[in-house]
């Protein structure tokens, strides 16, 4: 019982981390980026590459640079410069991008899966109400609420933050106040995209890496955007919280739906709340 | 919907003896007389493919020029409508084969009425992801139901000797396949022209430019945008029954969402400019996939990179090109004219 309820802490911090580089992007260019789940995949690939060689540690940092990185060229490459065009035309652009980022990671790992362990520190179990539970996904656990603690401390306390929040709520208002705009744009979208990349490092050690794991983590991130409301963060918690325990209780008690419980569940905050949990009618 | 006017037989007769319409049909009868004498089987294989999944895109396609909605879960009326043609063709449905064929289409439209219905509330991006969202979910519930599919292995499509006075033979040779579905596009172009120029075919493009105005004006939206997804889906799911039983198969594969995303590029390749458009990109995109497999297995960047070129610098797409290229020529012919 207290297993379930922990796997699906794990499972829902892990799609929390991916959901908020969706809302941070989403808040400012008010574009949802289709490549999120393809970052999230190369930020698995690049750390997996480098943890073998040079451990793990540094595997989750080269992810979170070369993704960061990553974010910037996009956002300076694709975001900025279709700003003014309808957010469709960006959501097919970024789409491309996702077909491209897919190709570039067959043809460089390959297609077969790969599995890495976790370090030596976090390996073993620790016996939870007398069950054996994995270090790891407790650090998980840990390493995603200080990455959404921070970043919700850095939007509520911090001066970046608040131009951050300014520049999301109204961008040529915040520019005239003396925000520079042209920086916040960069630097957001390379934060979301070296969150994507971490949260795929991180989840590599209990999730295997294939070439596929990108877009099936973007279906899911999106059903948490859905059911939570469309750019908001306590909704995006809210939502991959619920989404991660429905996932564990559901893989115990009906195996066999439990792929098809968080599409469900979307099903049913569309038919009564369209708008998502945290979502306002705008 | 207050009012529903239907569309006067001269309206009809109008749109079948435009000069056009009757040039390009002979233009397609024609080529179809060339590729069979001169077509080899790869080319006619090719063109029956590329001729089945051109109404998934023209499914696509139309939602998005009726009702500006960009749709990533068009595979699924498609793969549904497959397996209800395998289901209608199994023995195990109550209805004789040939009466449960024609009811597919409509069993599927009806399905994706009540979905539009829920789903056309949300615009734009949260369209986008919706689609893509609930694509993969029948995907998921296909690949798990075992029993009632095949699941992953998929199932095979029992195709009885006769079927509409066509021997299957006919049926799943490329050529038989080609006549058949090229003639199934030829007829729902004309029905689907007739609608977009139909009271509730304008009445769909007014909600698309300003839903709230035509609140204003007295009219319910909220039907007709379920009607024009429903709509959307029943064309894919015409091809999905083409599909299963030129095939003889169906796998949960044709319910991936990556073959959703296919359908869009081709809906994009051929630009929403002309309601042909989607047709003729779907045609395109088979051939640049067979002409470019050959030079490099990089097939999936070229498609990406190719989208975002299309979709920044092309937004009309093929059939915008050729519609410039018309008009330039005909300006050319005028001015000749009156020199």
């Amino acid at each position: 019982m207290l297993i379930n309820a922990l796997n699906g802490l794990v499972y829902g911090s892990l799609l929390f981390v991916l959901s908020s580089g969706l809302v941070l992007v989403y808040g400012l260019r008010r574009v949802v980026n289709f490549a999120h789940g393809a970052l999230y995949m190369l930020g698995a690939y690049i750390g997996y590459s480098i943890a073998i060689r040079f451990g793990f540690a540094a595997g989750v940092v080269a992810a979170a640079l070369a993704l960061g990185l990553v974010g910037v060229a996009l956002d300076l490459a694709i975001f900025r410069l279709l700003s003014a065009r309808n957010p469709l035309v960006t959501v097919i652009v970024t789409f491309g991008v996702m077909l491209i980022l897919e190709d570039f990671v067959r043809s460089v790992w390959g297609t077969q899966n790969y599995a890495i362990d976790p370090p030596q520190a976090l390996s073993g179990v620790v016996q939870i109400g007398g069950a054996p539970f994995p270090i790891y996904r407790l650090f998980v656990v840990a390493a995603s609420g200080v990455m959404a603690a921070t970043l919700a401390g850095w939007l509520r306390w911090g001066r970046t933050g608040l131009f951050v929040r300014a520049a999301s709520h109204d961008p040529s208002v915040a520019a005239m106040c003396g925000v520079r705009t042209a920086v916040i744009g960069p630097m957001v979208v390379g934060l979301g995209a070296a969150f994507a990349g971490v949260a795929g490092i991180v989840a590599a050690p209990f999730l295997s890496l294939n070439p596929s794991m990108g877009s099936e983590i973007l279906v899911l991130s999106f059903v948490v955007s859905v059911i939570g409301g469309l750019g908001s963060f306590p909704g995006a918690f809210a939502s991959a919280m619920l989404l991660g325990q429905v996932q564990a209780f559901g893989t115990v008690y009906t195996p066999e739906l439990a792929s098809l419980l968080p599409f469900l569940l979307m099903a049913l905050v569309l038919v009564f709340r369209p708008q998502g949990i945290a979502g306002s009618r705008a | 919907m207050t009012t529903i006017s239907t569309i006067g037989n001269d309206r009809v007769a109008g749109i079948l003896l435009r000069r056009s319409t009757l040039v390009s049909a002979l233009v397609v009868v024609a080529a179809l007389f060339a590729v069979e004498s001169l077509g080899s089987r790869i080319l006619v294989s090719l063109l029956t493919q590329a001729a089945i999944v051109s109404l998934l895109a023209l499914g696509v396609g139309v939602l998005t020029r009726i009702s500006g909605l960009v749709s990533f879960g068009h595979a699924a009326p498609f793969g549904l409508g497959a397996y209800g043609a395998a289901w209608a063709l199994s023995g195990g449905s109550a209805l004789p084969p040939e009466a449960g064929l024609i009811v597919v289409v409509p069993l599927v439209a009806a399905v994706f009425f009540l979905v539009g219905l829920v789903v056309s509330r949300l615009e734009g991006i949260g369209f986008s992801m919706l689609t893509l969202a609930l694509g993969q979910a029948v995907f998921v519930a296909v690949s798990k139901f075992r029993g009632l599919t095949g699941g992953a292995d998929g199932v095979v499509v029992n195709l009885p000797r006769r079927l509409f006075g066509l021997s299957s033979d006919t049926v799943q040779s490329p050529y038989g396949m080609l006549v058949l579905s090229v003639t199934a596009i030829g007829l729902l172009y004309v029905e689907l022209r007739l609608f977009e120029l139909s009271h509730l075919g304008r009445l769909a493009v007014a909600i698309r430019e300003n839903e709230e105005r035509t609140r204003f004006l007295g009219y319910g939206v909220r039907a007709l945008k379920a009607a024009v997804f429903a709509l959307s889906a029943a064309v894919a799911a015409l091809g999905g029954v083409l599909y299963a039983l030129y095939q003889g198969f169906v796998s949960p594969e044709i319910l991936h969402w990556s073959f959703s995303g296919s359908a869009l590029i081709m809906a994009i390749l051929g630009g929403s400019s002309a309601l042909w458009g989607p047709i003729a990109g779907a045609f395109s995109f088979f051939f640049l996939r067979e002409g470019l497999n050959e030079l490099t297995s990089h097939w999936l960047a070229v498609l990406g990179a190719m989208l975002i070129v299309v979709t920044v610098a092309w937004p009309t797409g093929l059939s915008g090109g050729v519609e410039t290229l018309l008009r330039r020529l005909a300006g050319a012919a005028k001015r000749r004219d009156t020199q």
